[in-house]
């Protein structure tokens, strides 16, 4: 595909709604079908993602304000490598969090990685790889 | 994308930036991607299944206009319709897509199932051709 660019090869940007999760999780739905990634993968990837958006939904940005929403997707060979972003104040300690604080836990343990961090512009992302498998012929 | 404070009741437009590598992610990508974002605005079943087709065309056509192995699709949705900008096409690519959206015996799909359809040219001397649909919920 594009492995000799870093360019994505699918980049979504909307604004940062519980609807819109909606819309990511068909995206990649839509993006393992083409692949013929395997169900108990493609699974795996479209619940960690909705667990990163679902983050970025609830705690990225203050009550009564919106922002975006991106999902980035990259296939590097045999991986997949998801990075999820917002333009919030970034990752921290919640106490009054209306979650669990299970999330990141749960996406740690569907992913072959993931890193939290901010980007080059400071925007909060969680990076995510995937490791895929050819779904039987 | 700024922030922006919400209304009391949650309107219904939406803007929704998506970026595809040509290859086998495009269509499928494409298609799922505004069927549903259409159907979460509320659009009649025919005019999805009008922009099924113009997303059809466009994954079918626009690679081959690509300006760097990309094309760059923005919907801007609200309760009235869609706008859906093709960018990121080389020069005169937003042409010549049209072009080949023309089927013999048929006519251009792209022209007959949008409501509204034009080409803006660069603005600016790094800015591209974008080919711009409107399709009407009503």
């Amino acid at each position: 595909m594009t492995a000799a660019t870093t360019a994505p090869d699918m980049e979504l940007t909307l604004p940062a709604r519980a609807a819109n999760i909606a819309v990511v999780r068909h995206a990649f739905g839509a993006l393992g079908e083409a692949l013929a990634v395997d169900e108990e993968t493609l699974s795996n990837i479209r619940l960690a993602v909705t667990e990163a958006c679902t983050n970025v939904v609830v705690h990225a940005y203050p009550d009564g304000q919106e922002g975006a929403l991106e999902v980035l997707a990259t296939l590097r060979e045999e991986k997949l490598e998801v990075v999820v972003r917002d333009e919030g104040p970034g990752i921290g300690p919640r106490p009054g969090s209306p979650g669990l604080g299970l999330g990141l836990r749960l996406i740690v343990s569907l992913t072959e990685s993931m890193l939290l961090g901010r980007d080059a512009d400071e925007r909060t992302e969680v990076r995510m790889t995937f490791l895929l498998s050819p779904a039987a012929q | 994308m700024t922030n922006t404070p919400l209304q009391s009741d949650q309107p219904l437009e939406n803007s929704v930036f998506l970026r595809l590598a040509n290859g086998p992610l495009a269509a499928p990508v494409l298609g799922r991607v505004v069927s549903m974002v259409l159907a979460r605005a509320d659009c009649p079943m025919n005019r999805l299944d009008d922009a099924m087709i113009l997303c059809d065309a466009l994954s079918a056509h626009a690679s081959a206009h690509a300006s760097d192995g990309h094309v760059a699709f923005t919907m801007d949705i609200d309760g009235q319709g869609i706008v859906l900008r093709v960018g990121e096409l080389t020069e005169q690519g937003a042409t010549k897509l049209l072009a080949d959206a023309a089927v013999p015996g048929v006519g251009n799909v792209l022209e007959r199932f949008s409501d509204e359809l034009r080409i803006e040219l660069p603005s600016t001397e790094h800015s591209r051709e974008e080919l711009i649909l409107t399709l009407h919920f009503g």
